[in-house]
C-alpha cells in the first residue's frame, strides 16, 4: 500500500484542525436543526480556541 | 420493578415477559447499529438513515486519522510497555477499521523524535475517542433517546 505524503503542521495549525473538526462533529452529533447547528459549531470553536490561547498564554511565564 | 408495581401497571407477569421479548431485538439492533458504527466510522449512522451524521463522521474520523498517521504518530499495539501505551492503544482501535488502514499506511513506522510525530499521536488518538462518543451515538439514537 502506497505511504501517505508527509504533513508538516505547526502546534497552533493542529490545534486549530482538532478545534475546527471537532467542532463540526459535535455540532452535527449533538444538534438537529441546521440553524441550531451552525450556531453550536460557531460556540464551540470559539471556546476552544479561546480556551487553547489562554492556557498558551497562561503557561508563558513558565517557558523559559 | 418489584412484583407489586408490575401488577399495579395493569400487566402482570406474562405482560412483562412480552415486554421484555419485544425489547430484546430492538437492543440487538441498536447494538448492532453501534458496533458497525465503531467498525467503519459513520456506518452506525447510515444504518439508521441519518447521511449528514454519517457523512461528517466518516469525514471528521477519517481527517484527523489520516493527517495523525500522515505527521508519522504513534500507532499504538497491543504490546505496549506501559500504562499509557495501552490506553494509547484503546484510543486508536476506537477509530475501527482505520487503524488497520493507518497501520498499513505506516510503514516506515512512528517518527516521535519530532514535534510533528507527537502532535500525529495524538491526533489519531483524537480520532479513536470521536469515533467511539459516534458508536455510542448511533447506539443511543437506535434505542430511541432524541438527539
Amino acid at each position: 500500500m502506497t505511504a501517505l505524503p508527509s504533513l508538516e503542521l505547526t502546534h497552533f495549525q493542529t490545534f486549530l484542525l482538532f478545534a475546527v473538526v471537532i467542532s463540526i462533529a459535535f455540532g452535527f452529533l449533538g444538534r438537529r436543526r441546521p440553524k441550531d447547528r451552525v450556531k453550536y459549531i460557531v460556540w464551540s470553536l470559539l471556546l476552544f480556541l479561546l480556551v487553547g490561547i489562554g492556557i498558551g498564554w497562561a503557561m508563558f511565564p513558565f517557558s523559559r | 420493578m418489584d412484583e407489586q408495581s408490575q401488577f399495579s401497571s395493569g400487566g402482570g407477569p406474562e405482560a412483562a415477559a412480552t415486554a421484555a421479548d419485544e425489547k430484546t431485538p430492538a437492543e440487538s439492533r441498536a447494538m448492532i447499529f453501534g458496533v458497525a458504527g465503531w467498525l467503519l466510522p459513520g456506518l452506525g449512522h447510515a444504518l439508521q438513515l441519518m447521511w449528514g451524521r454519517a457523512l461528517i463522521v466518516f469525514l471528521a474520523v477519517g481527517l484527523l486519522a489520516g493527517a495523525g498517521t500522515s505527521m508519522k504518530g504513534n500507532v499504538f499495539t497491543r504490546d505496549g510497555n506501559d500504562a499509557f501505551d495501552k490506553l494509547g492503544f484503546i484510543a486508536d482501535l476506537g477509530t475501527g477499521s482505520f487503524y488497520l488502514l493507518a497501520r498499513a499506511l505506516e510503514k516506515d513506522g512512528a517518527d516521535v523524535s519530532h514535534a510533528d510525530g507527537d502532535y500525529g499521536t495524538r491526533l489519531l488518538a483524537t480520532a479513536g475517542v470521536l469515533n467511539l462518543l459516534a458508536a455510542l451515538h448511533a447506539y443511543e439514537a437506535a434505542r430511541g433517546r432524541k438527539a
